[in-house]
Formats: structure tokens, C-alpha cells, sequence
């Protein structure tokens, strides 16, 4: 059974300043939806809101995801129903190596175990996939994104270029294997090379059963990844949605002339820019 | 903190009863007399220096008796490196069966054959010399624990003794093993390593004491190592929860030698450790790690002193703790380039992760260079929770927040972790810090 993904009236803040001021928007499995808007539009607190970034309040509205309203849910729990977001900012994590994260969080979502109260806080709760076929698992992974196998030993994004901290998102994207992926930014900060090779392990990993909502400020990434649906974010709300035809309007027009076709007056989200969240130092 | 009353639940005729009862020679015995003679002379910690102001003395269990029938360290030596001259047992029985070479090590012990330091009114805390050698008794700088320095020798009941001669070279790990087994006592076990002239040994030195009953263990360890010696040695601490750990340690760093103590503080309730380092050879490498694990009201306090006396030498302290509930970590390093020392290289990094708004660390790293022919000498100190994004970055990925902490901390860990050379020692360091840490899979290689 197909799945969807329905934002509705979604009205969100950080401390008392309002982002989201009433985010409708609906993404079935199977389909990509680009959405696009300028700085401080309130792309990246979306994606925070569909994880469950601690800062960001929802001050109304639901997200149903499965049945469940996903808002109600802790982000692991979300993970754990396949939902995945590739951060803008990945963090780094000093002393895990990416292949012993990478089985941790394969395990996490695809074997998660309760512990019986005897075992609670002790060895490992589960052992889950058996250590072969993981690696199995992770190299036909990075041979599909073409990657490096030393890869694997480093310690996560300790060190890593910008390019290689978006491929170890894709690589992450490909070992969960999500039904409803969220991409934020993962086109920013990228050389032309480093966007077709990241854009190149976006295509590699969609499947048919994958929703995907595509955070963007630049048409650049949508020359790789084709979307069927495009919306505008703008001051916090989706003030324009259309097929992919949209984006090339919006390269060749600007964000100027979908104020001018909306009524809203020019410039004004980028004057009042998204507060930074605590996540944002790359 | 108020001045302590000099007494202690023992005096001049329990040590003389150690002798009697082990039917020491008689160069041990005067040695004893004389250091509890020492020790009686020599004054309790104030409070006011600066190494012991995070620390006090006052709930020290002194009043208990000594422990004069510990059991004997488990230590396992194979035939073949006994037979090259290694020996690796229990104090007591080495002074029975090696009395020439424990009697040796025991006196260049009390008069170090190293450079003098030069004379002068260099660092904070002046040199007070107790013992016959030039570099008193105990540790040069922090003469503040020579109070407990001058104790053990005194006092020592158990203990552990390797000698491994030039040249030869022990593979394997050693272990030894020491028990408490019974609480209300005061324990000071004395750990003595010699590796000579390119001698090559890995050491596991491994304490515990029971839960719930007061202890006083007052272990010191003393390694020395000749030119171009190799020694690994790892302090794992699993000390009851009642039991107060006054410990020093010193390590003598030969030309050309290579040496790495790891202290894993992981039991008792307070842990006051000074290490002493000293650089005296040229061209000697020294690593000083430290895993501190601890939670509910423990408390942890390490003294290090870096002394580079010597050229070319490097010495590297990293110690970290991970502070649950409202438990306390101080640290007070002080890393000295003295005058005549030439193209050293040293640093020393203290970093606490707090997981609990309750825990609290103090790390204070402190750099006395007294010449200006230095390749580095740094050092870092941060003291702070998990980022709150890294911990969400984890939560996405599906790991409950509980596994998502424990993956972090051990990754914080791993810095040290990956330096331990041994894999038995690494499994069970980490199987000891599992108790509080908990157990997460970091180190995976590629496939």
C-alpha cells in the first residue's frame, strides 16, 4: 500500500519568533517534490519540524505519516518508521567510524529490539544483522555511490569536505533505505563536480517506493533529479506549487517576480532571515 | 578545610609487625623505619596547595587497620621468560626469592639516578628533599603527596614486582591481579617495574576492593626504564564504592625510551592520583592516558606533573572523563621545560563530557617553559554536555536516545581507546568501563 505524507496547516516557532505559518503539503511514496524558496523562507525548519529538532515548537497543525501523527513522535521513532532526513549541516561524530554507525543505525531501524528489564543498560541489546552480510550490505552500498572503501574507517564527518559529508547522507540514505526521504540542501556547498557525483548517488538511490521532498534554493540540483511536483516557500507559507516547469520559472525569473505574482512585497523574507537553530555550524 | 589531626589507625609497631610477620631481612626493615620515620615528619596536605584544593582529606577513612595479610597478587609469568631472567610476582614473594633485586630496585628507587635538577626557585611549590636523593622521596613538584608516597613505602604489604633484563622482550601482556577483600582497612600496594636497556613489556595492573565498606588504599606505582626500554602499563582501577584511593605514580622515562601508562579510573569513591613524569633522558617518548568513568557522587582528582629534563624528548597527556549524576572530576597538570631541556615537544589535553546538569569537572593544564629552544608545548581543556545537535543528528538515524549517548560517549572514549595497543588490555578496559558507560560497537574497520 502506498503511503503518504500530509503536512496540514502546520504552524511552527523557535523561541517566539514564527517560522511556519501554515504548511499545507502532501507527498505520496513514489513521488519527488522539490520545494524551493529563498533564504529564510523556512525550508530548513520544515525539515527540522518532520524530524523533531528539539527547538523547533509546533505551535499548530499535524503531519500524519502510516497512520500516526508524526509530531507525537520522538526522531528515532520517526526513523524507525523509514522517514529520513539528509542534513544540510551533518554533525560529526569523533571516535565513530562509518561503517560501525552505518551497522548501528541499519540495526536500529530494521532489527530494534526491546530489551527485557534483566538486560536493560547492559551488553548490547541486539545483536542484529550478522557482521558479514552488513558488510555485504555496506560495500554493494558504496560501490553503488561509487565510493572509497577507506571510507568506511574514517570517523564520522570528522574532517570530511563538504562533498564527502553530503555522499556519507546519500550512503546513510542508502543503508536505511527510507520510504519518505527529506533532502535539505543537499546541493549547497557543492562544486559542479562534487553536485553531479552527490546527484548522481540521489538517482542511484530512489526507488519506487520512496517519497521524496527536495529542499532547494537553486534549480542547479533539479537538472539531475527530476521532480514531478515543485512549490514555492515563502515567508513560512507555500505560496505557489506546479509541476516541474516551475523551476525553470523561478531560474529565469526569480524569487521577486512570485512575490510580484502573489501579491507579497519584494524582498521582505530575505530582511528576515530564519534564526540561526543550534545545528547550523557546519 | 580543616587541618587534620596527624593520627592514623596504625604506628611505628605495625610496621615493625609487617617485618616480623614476613620475616623481612634486616636492609627492608630499616628501610621501613625509616620511611615511616619520614612519613611521621612529613605534613598531611593543607589544603591550601594548590594540587590538593579540589580534594579534601577530611572523610579519609584513617582510622582503620592496616592490612597485614592481603592476598597475594595473581601474577602469571611463562617458564620460558623466567628463564630469561624476567621475574613478574607478588612483592612479598620476590623479596623472598629475588631479595638482591627487589633490594636493588627498592634503593635506586629512594635515590633516582637522574640529572639533577638545576637549583633555583623553579616552579610554584619548593623542593623540600626528605629522602637521601637529590629528588626527595616522593614527587618532586607535588610534594604534597609525599605525605602518602613515604606511607607505602612504609607500609606496603602487597604489591607487584616486574624486572624485565636489557634486551628481552615480553609479548604477551602480564597481568596482576590484586583483591581486597575485606573493607575497614587501609591497603597500600606498592607496584614496581623495571624494564632495563631495551627491554620490552606490557603490564595490566588491576585493583578492586569490596562495595560498602570504608578502605583506605593508598597504592603507588613506580616504573622506571632504561635506554631506549619500551613499556606499556595500564592502571585499571575497580575500586569499591566506600573505598578512597590516594595514589601516586611515578615514571622515569629513559634516553631513547618509549613509555605509555594508561589509568583507567573506573570504581571508588574518591580517586586522588598524582602522576609524576620525568623526562630524563634524551630522546624519551611518553604518553599519559587517562579514562575516567564515573557517576553518583564519585569523586576524581589527578595531580600530573611533566617534567622534560632532558632534549628531544616528547610527552603527551590525554586524559578524558565521562561524568554521570553528580560526580566530579578535577585536573591539575603542570607540564615543566626546564632551562637546559632542547627541542621538546609536549602537550596536555584534559576534556570532560558531562551527562548529567548535576556532574561538574575542573581542568586546569598549566605550562612552566623556561627555555625558548621548544619544537611545542600546548595544551586544551573543555569541560561540557553533548551537543544537543549531535545527539539529534543520532536520533534520526533511528538510535533511541539512551544508545545514541552511549554511542557518543564511547566514541569520545575511542581517542584513547584506539591508542591501547593490547587487545586483551583494550577488552578489558572496556568491559570495565561498560559498568557506567555501557557498551556501543565504534571501532568497526571497512568491510
Amino acid at each position: 500500500m502506498s503511503e503518504q505524507l500530509e503536512i496540514r496547516d502546520l504552524e511552527v516557532s523557535i523561541g517566539s519568533k514564527k517560522i511556519l505559518k501554515g504548511v499545507s503539503l502532501t507527498v505520496n511514496q513514489g513521488e519527488v517534490h522539490a520545494l524551493m524558496g529563498p533564504n529564510g523562507s523556512g525550508k530548513t525548519s520544515l525539515a527540522y519540524t518532520l524530524m523533531g529538532h528539539p527547538d523547533y515548537h509546533v505551535d499548530a497543525g499535524s503531519v500524519t505519516w502510516k497512520g500516526e501523527n508524526l509530531l507525537k513522535l520522538t526522531p528515532d521513532k520517526r526513523a524507525r518508521l523509514r522517514v529520513f532526513l539528509a542534513f544540510q549541516y551533518p554533525s560529526v561524530i569523533p571516535g565513530v567510524t562509518v561503517a560501525s554507525f552505518l551497522r548501528n543505525i541499519y540495526n536500529a531501524v530494521h532489527h530494534p529490539q526491546q530489551p527485557s528489564p534483566e538486560e536493560a543498560g547492559k551488553m548490547p541489546r541486539y545483536t542484529g544483522i550478522p557482521l558479514a552480510k552488513f558488510r555485504k550490505l555496506l560495500a554493494d552500498k558504496m560501490a553503488l555511490l561509487k565510493m572509497d572503501p577507506a571510507f568506511a574507517s574514517r570517523y564520522v564527518n570528522e574532517g570530511f569536505s563538504g562533498g564527502e559529508k553530503k555522499r556519507l547522507e546519500m550512503l546513510q540514505m542508502a543503508i536505511l533505505d527510507p520510504q519518505m526521504a527529506i533532502l535539505d540542501e543537499t546541493d549547497s556547498g557543492l562544486d559542479i563536480d562534487a553536485l553531479r557525483n552527490v546527484a548522481e548517488g540521489i538517482n542511484a538511490t530512489l526507488s519506487p517506493e520512496m517519497g521524496v521532498l527536495m529542499i532547494t534554493h537553486y534549480q542547479r540540483m533539479l537538472n539531475y533529479v527530476t521532480p514531478q511536483f515543485v512549490h514555492v516557500l515563502l515567508d513560512g507559507r507555500i505560496v505557489m506549487s506546479g509541476g516541474e516547469e516551475l523551476s525553470h520559472q523561478l531560474e529565469a525569473n526569480g524569487y521577486d517576480w512570485v512575490r510580484q505574482q502573489v501579491g507579497l512585497p519584494e524582498g521582505v523574507t530575505d530582511q528576515a532571515a530564519e534564526p540561526e537553530p543550534v545545528g547550523q555550524h557546519a | 578545610m580543616t587541618v587534620l589531626a596527624p593520627s592514623i589507625g596504625f604506628g611505628a609497631s605495625t610496621i615493625e609487625a609487617i617485618s616480623d610477620a614476613n620475616d623481612e631481612p634486616a636492609w627492608l626493615r630499616d628501610r621501613r623505619r625509616t620511611w615511616f620515620e619520614r612519613a611521621e615528619a612529613t605534613p598531611w596536605p593543607s589544603g591550601q596547595e594548590e594540587e590538593w584544593r579540589r580534594t579534601s582529606l577530611d572523610r579519609l577513612p584513617r582510622d582503620v587497620e592496616l592490612l597485614l595479610d592481603p592476598p597475594r597478587v595473581r601474577c602469571e609469568l611463562d617458564a620460558e621468560l623466567a628463564g630469561a631472567g624476567v621475574v613478574f610476582s607478588d612483592l612479598r614473594a620476590a623479596v623472598r626469592e629475588h631479595p638482591d633485586l627487589v633490594r636493588r630496585a627498592l634503593e635506586e628507587g629512594d635515590t633516582p639516578a637522574v640529572p639533577a635538577p638545576e637549583v633555583g626557585p623553579a616552579g610554584a611549590a619548593p623542593l623540600q628533599p626528605v629522602g637521601s636523593g637529590e629528588w626527595g622521596p616522593g614527587v618532586t613538584e607535588f610534594d604534597s603527596h609525599d605525605k602518602f608516597w613515604a606511607l607505602a613505602q612504609a607500609a606496603w604489604t602487597g604489591g607487584t614486582f616486574l624486572y624485565v633484563p636489557a634486551d628481552v622482550a615480553v609479548d604477551a601482556a602480564l597481568l596482576a591481579r590484586s583483591t581486597v577483600e575485606r573493607g575497614n582497612v587501609a591497603y597500600f600496594p606498592l607496584t614496581l617495574v623495571l624494564a632495563e636497556r631495551g627491554a620490552r613489556v606490557t603490564l595490566l595492573d588491576e585493583h578492586r576492593s569490596p562495595d560498602g565498606q570504608p578502605v583506605w588504599f593508598g597504592g603507588i606505582v613506580d616504573i622506571r626504564s632504561g635506554r631506549e626500554a619500551w613499556v606499556r602499563y595500564a592502571n585499571l582501577q575497580r575500586l569499591g564504592d566506600a573505598t578512597w584511593n590516594i595514589g601516586a605514580q611515578r615514571v622515569q622515562v629513559g634516553p631513547g625510551a618509549d613509555v605509555t601508562t594508561l589509568n583507567a579510573e573506573v570504581g571508588s569513591s574518591v580517586t586522588k592520583v598524582g602522576l609524576d613524569v620525568r623526562m630524563t633522558g634524551d630522546g624519551g617518548t611518553s604518553r599519559l592516558l587517562g579514562l575516567l568513568a564515573a557517576g553518583e557522587d564519585q569523586h576524581i582528582d589527578i595531580n600530573a606533573f611533566q617534567d622534560l629534563s632532558a632534549s628531544h624528548v616528547t610527552s603527551d597527556l590525554l586524559y578524558l572523563s565521562a561524568l554521570y549524576d553528580r560526580a566530579r572530576a578535577a585536573f591539575y597538570g603542570v607540564t615543566k621545560v626546564r632551562s637546559h631541556a632542547k627541542q621538546t615537544s609536549s602537550y596536555q589535553e584534559c576534556r570532560n563530557l558531562l551527562l548529567s546538569s548535576e556532574a561538574g569537572a575542573e581542568p586546569i593544564p598549566v605550562l612552566e617553559i623556561e627555555t625558548n629552544d621548544i619544537l611545542r608545548c600546548g595544551h586544551g581543556a573543555t569541560a561540557g554536555a553533548i551537543d544537543p545537535v549531535q545527539l539529534f543528528y543520532a536520533q534520526t538515524r533511528g538510535l533511541p536516545p539512551d544508545e545514541a549517548e552511549r554511542m557518543i560517549v564511547r566514541g569520545f572514549f575511542e581517542q584513547v581507546v584506539a591508542q591501547i595497543e593490547s587487545e586483551p588490555i583494550k577488552a578489558e578496559v572496556l568491559q570495565a568501563l561498560a559498568a557506567r558507560i555501557g557498551s556501543a560497537d565504534v571501532a568497526e574497520d571497512a568491510a
